[in-house]
């Protein structure tokens, strides 16, 4: 015992550096066998440019990258917003009444299957402004998981406790509000960490679908840009921003929901098994 | 042995029996009793035993109002007054709201009707977690509770709400023995004077918790002849008695199980 302890500890000191230093270490290596790759075979830029050379426009193209950054932050994020409130509240209507869930729930289906970018070219000629329009189409994306989840979680409720809840007397709000929205609650999160990353997605492809009607906007229109004048090394720029701003939203959403299970869900919990 | 009471008990006299006439459910398209007469005495604790499927919880939850008892089919209190609304429910796992500390478990029927005073409830709820020996554990969070400990915050639970009926379905089936064996010793002193309906598989727990036993059987079921274990529960294991009781109730649960 007196020994099984410190070196459980150790092993999970360990464990938590090797997190960090793994990857990061992988990421090294990749990046310098790239940058020689290049050099020793003397690769031209406008064909593939290095990590140093990517990381040399991203500070000197600075200026044009980062509104391009802003425009696609905001509209991944008002999407999001967006999709975060639609599919509550639908989720909330649809665990009120099995007609409506029954009425609606397939078009929500259709809606998600149907691949944006087919719809996008549409959403464009429909709606006149490209903001708008680039808008809808991230929000068609990042809103079905939110809706399939949380209904899913407003469902799952313990059945014991919902009779428990009867017997003293709960009124459907109460128990939508005490038990229901509680026990949706994970389920929640894993739709919006989902939704976070494909609400990006959703306004790259919409980008990428406007062509250069959606001049002036986010990043994935300076790829296109980018690649129209064969300045590759900005495209790279473009597309690790875009990368970074995934990762950054994937570790957000992450963090929000462990914070907010870490004191009762079985995924959060530390166990000592 | 006496406890301080937290609050105002509403058993000083004893709860009244529960009658059922002529309740009838199906379940599936299985008629799981029809006609189903029974008398409950009221501040006991009767015990039901059976096989799987015949249909005891469905008659707690008749009992209790989840279920309605059917056209012509009545289940009222002994003192004329419904018993829906009066209920207070210990089921099988333990069903705790993960989300909320001992203390809130214990303490959601306030809540839920509406009533402030929440700093009284609070004091209310550890007052009992107490009682059942969880002192200390009032902010923790059911997950890091074990399963003993939580079927105990159900238990405070159930004590919580003071209400005349409590209806148990297999509150303790989950337990380790020696746990259920405490558990046992702690509902039923907690639980004197109000009148008890407790589902169980067990023919020793009901021979320990029950004045009164019944094998239910059949289908659709009816309830067998009552058995009535000697001396006071929690009864002591070690009397012979209750050993030879336990032959014949194991005897009357195999042919109910062979009938089936």
């Amino acid at each position: 015992m007196s020994d099984a302890a410190p070196s459980r500890e150790r092993s999970e000191r360990m464990l938590r550096i090797a997190r960090v230093v793994l990857p990061s270490a992988i990421a090294l290596a990749s990046l310098v066998a790239w940058e020689a790759v290049v050099r020793v075979n003397a690769i031209p830029h406008y064909i593939l440019p290095g990590p140093l050379m990517i990381a040399k426009t991203l500070w000197t193209d600075w200026g044009t990258l980062q509104p391009a950054l802003l425009v696609t932050l905001r509209i991944t994020f008002l999407a999001l917003a967006v999709a975060v409130v639609g599919g509550f509240a639908l989720a909330v209507l649809f665990a009120q009444s099995e007609w409506i869930e029954l009425s609606f729930f397939p078009y929500a289906v259709i809606l998600q299957v149907t691949p944006i970018i087919a719809i996008a070219p549409l959403i464009l000629i429909y709606v006149d402004n490209t903001h708008v329009a680039i808008l809808i189409c991230a929000w068609i994306v990042a809103f079905f998981p939110i809706l399939s989840n949380t209904t899913l979680g407003l469902h799952s409720a313990d059945h014991n406790l919902v009779n428990l809840f009867q017997l003293y007397g709960a009124s459907r709000w109460q128990v939508l509000r005490y038990l229901r929205i509680p026990a949706a609650m994970p389920y929640f999160l894993g739709g919006l960490r989902i939704a976070g990353g494909l609400s990006l997605i959703g306004s790259v492809v919409a980008e990428f679908a406007a062509g250069t009607a959606g001049q002036g906007s986010g990043l994935a229109f300076r790829i296109l840009e980018s690649g129209y004048r064969l300045n590759i090394p900005r495209m790279f720029a473009a597309l690790a921003l875009i990368s970074f701003t995934g990762i950054l939203i994937f570790v957000l959403f992450t963090a929000i929901s462990h914070l907010a299970l870490r004191r009762w869900h079985e995924s959060a919990v530390k166990r000592e098994n | 042995m006496t406890f301080s009471a937290p609050a105002p008990q509403s058993h000083n006299t004893p709860s009244p029996d529960i009658l059922v006439h002529a309740a009838r459910l199906s379940y599936g398209g299985d008629l799981l009793f029809d006609h189903l007469d029974a008398r409950f005495p009221g501040g006991r604790c009767t015990c039901l035993l059976g096989p799987s499927g015949v249909g005891k919880s469905s008659l707690l939850r008749l009992i209790a109002g989840l279920a309605p008892p059917g056209a012509g089919g009545e289940v009222i209190g002994g003192d004329g007054a419904p018993v829906t609304g009066r209920v207070a429910w210990m089921g099988q796992t333990e069903p705790l709201m993960p989300w909320l500390s001992a203390r809130g478990n214990v303490a959601i029927g306030p809540r839920l009707r509406g009533e402030g005073g929440y700093d009284a409830a609070s004091r209310r709820a550890d007052a009992l977690l107490t009682r059942v020996g969880l002192a200390g554990r009032e902010r923790d969070r059911p997950a890091t509770l074990s399963g003993g400990m939580r079927q105990r915050v159900a238990l405070a639970r159930t004590l919580f709400e003071d209400r005349p009926f409590v209806l148990m379905d297999e509150p303790f089936s989950a337990l380790d023995a020696i746990t259920r064996f405490a558990l046992q010793e702690e509902a039923a002193r907690h639980l004197a004077g109000r009148t008890v309906l407790l589902v169980t598989h067990d023919p020793l727990e009901a021979l320990r918790l029950g004045h009164v036993v019944h094998v239910m059987a059949g289908r659709p079921a009816i309830l067998g002849a009552p058995i009535t274990p000697p001396g006071d529960p929690p009864r002591d294991l070690k009397d012979a008695r209750l050993l030879a009781l336990q032959g014949e109730l194991l005897d009357r649960l195999a042919h109910a199980a062979a009938a089936a």
